[in-house]
């Protein structure tokens, strides 16, 4: 769940949340990218993710596949999605990641004042923002707030609110228990 | 999507995954209403079917349909911009290829987004208004100009008028002077369309990842506003061969 510009949720909870992306650009420095992004995968894994995807894979670290099978899928102009869940490992990750120099460009999907204050504590220059501004047109077709705040951690809206719904329900009636929904719920992002 | 009716044994498993809710009961079987689906093929990805009985249509490749899969399935390559996404790499990896520079703003709309998709008749109805007050130019590398017919009017190719997107992104770049224009012509749109888009506005940063004023003002003076999160590219990437821009 990856793709977070348009997620919906309390402060509190964005607060804690820290997407990264590895981006290599084409036509400027896919070339050669493999190995490079390679080695920032293995660093991403020790940092404890909360989630990864490689593109090449498309297929999240829970789908019962192996971290070397995620990163030997790694090829030139492979992305990384990356989920960090807390301000002091993205920190600490973005530091190695400034340190190891791989020209790779590095996007965070986070709460601006969040980013904004370890990029001055670590002395990183952010480059551009991309700015949400909100839902517009028939906001009144859409599934409730508290069903869009799983809905769109998919930013490409793969997460059905049929299933967030299903998923509460078989929570509710002890069917699954919370770690089991999420997995479910995550899988579809892709 | 297609569910094969012998093998599918009607246990309705799949039917939540859908987005768009395009799988339903017919006959005690799970039955995908073609009209309905967007080809995003999250049905089969899910892994879900215990027989197998789901399927990608023999036709979803084929011209016009082939449009809802390179725009709703993520993992689809656009044959235009050999990207697997709806847009082109927008902010993401601007350090690097500079595509948005300073005195510039990139402007996107993200039809059908988050989550109910959106027909090309609706698309129009923003293409139109946005070519009336003179934002012709789509980003060169975006797949969206495979839906244009005419730039100056806004017009979308006729046949693709009975086709839908869960996510098709009109892309382009203005001076921050008329960025005060594009939003208002957006917000106005907004009234004639049956679903939904998001509206992102990407800039370059001042430092100490501080938006230029003049941009926030624009934004604010519009009436729009902003979520508190964003896509902050760190500014790390670097180009094998300089490109000059």
């Amino acid at each position: 769940m990856t793709h977070s510009l348009h997620r919906e949720g309390p402060l509190d909870l964005l607060n804690q949340e820290y997407v990264l992306f590895v981006y290599p650009a084409r036509g400027f420095n896919y070339d050669g990218s493999g190995p490079r992004v390679r080695r920032l995968g293995e660093l991403l894994f020790h940092q404890g993710p909360a989630n990864l995807l490689v593109t090449t894979l498309r297929k999240n670290m829970y789908l019962a596949i192996s971290q070397e099978e995620i990163l030997d899928s790694i090829k030139d102009g492979a992305k990384i999605f990356c989920v960090l869940e807390n301000r002091e490992k993205i920190k600490d990750t973005l530091a190695k990641i400034k340190e190891m120099d791989e020209g790779i460009s590095i996007v965070i999907s986070g709460v601006i004042d969040r980013v904004r204050e370890i990029s001055a504590e670590l002395g990183l220059n952010p480059h551009t923002i991309n700015l949400s501004l909100g839902i517009h047109g028939r906001t009144d077709r859409l599934p409730p707030a508290d069903i869009r705040q799983f809905t769109t951690m998919c930013g490409h809206g793969m997460v059905s609110p049929t299933l967030i719904r299903d998923l509460i329900r078989r929570v509710k009636t002890g069917k699954l228990d919370l770690w089991e929904a999420s997995l479910i719920a995550a899988a579809p992002c892709s | 999507m297609l569910i094969r009716k012998e093998r599918c044994v009607g246990c309705g498993r799949c039917q939540p995954y859908c987005p768009v809710g395009a799988i339903h009961f017919e006959e005690l079987k799970s039955v995908v209403d073609q009209e309905v689906c967007y080809e995003c093929g999250t049905c089969l990805r899910s892994e879900i079917c215990p027989v197998d009985a789901v399927e990608e249509s023999p036709y979803v490749y084929d011209y016009p349909r082939a449009l809802r899969k390179f725009f709703s399935d993520p993992n689809a390559t656009h044959a235009l911009t050999g990207i697997a996404g709806r847009g082109t790499e927008e902010s993401k990896s601007n350090d690097v290829i500079n595509r948005v520079v300073p005195g510039e703003v990139g402007i996107a709309i993200e039809f059908g987004r988050p989550t109910l998709g959106m027909d090309l008749k609706n698309i129009q109805k923003v293409t139109r208004a946005m070519a009336k007050a003179g934002f012709t130019k789509i980003e060169p590398e975006n797949p969206f100009n495979d839906m244009i017919q005419n730039y100056e009017t806004g017009d979308l190719k006729q046949e693709l008028m009975g086709e839908k997107v869960l996510s098709a992104i009109m892309e382009f770049k203005a001076k921050p002077d008329r960025l005060g224009l594009a939003l208002r012509t957006i917000k106005e749109a907004a009234k004639e369309v049956d679903s939904v888009f998001v509206v992102d506005v990407y800039t370059r940063l001042e430092p100490g990842l501080t938006v230029p004023k003049e941009i926030i003002e624009t934004i604010e003076a519009e009436g729009y506003t902003r979520r508190p999160n964003a896509k902050i590219n760190m500014g790390l990437g670097r180009a094998n061969k300089r490109k000059d821009l």
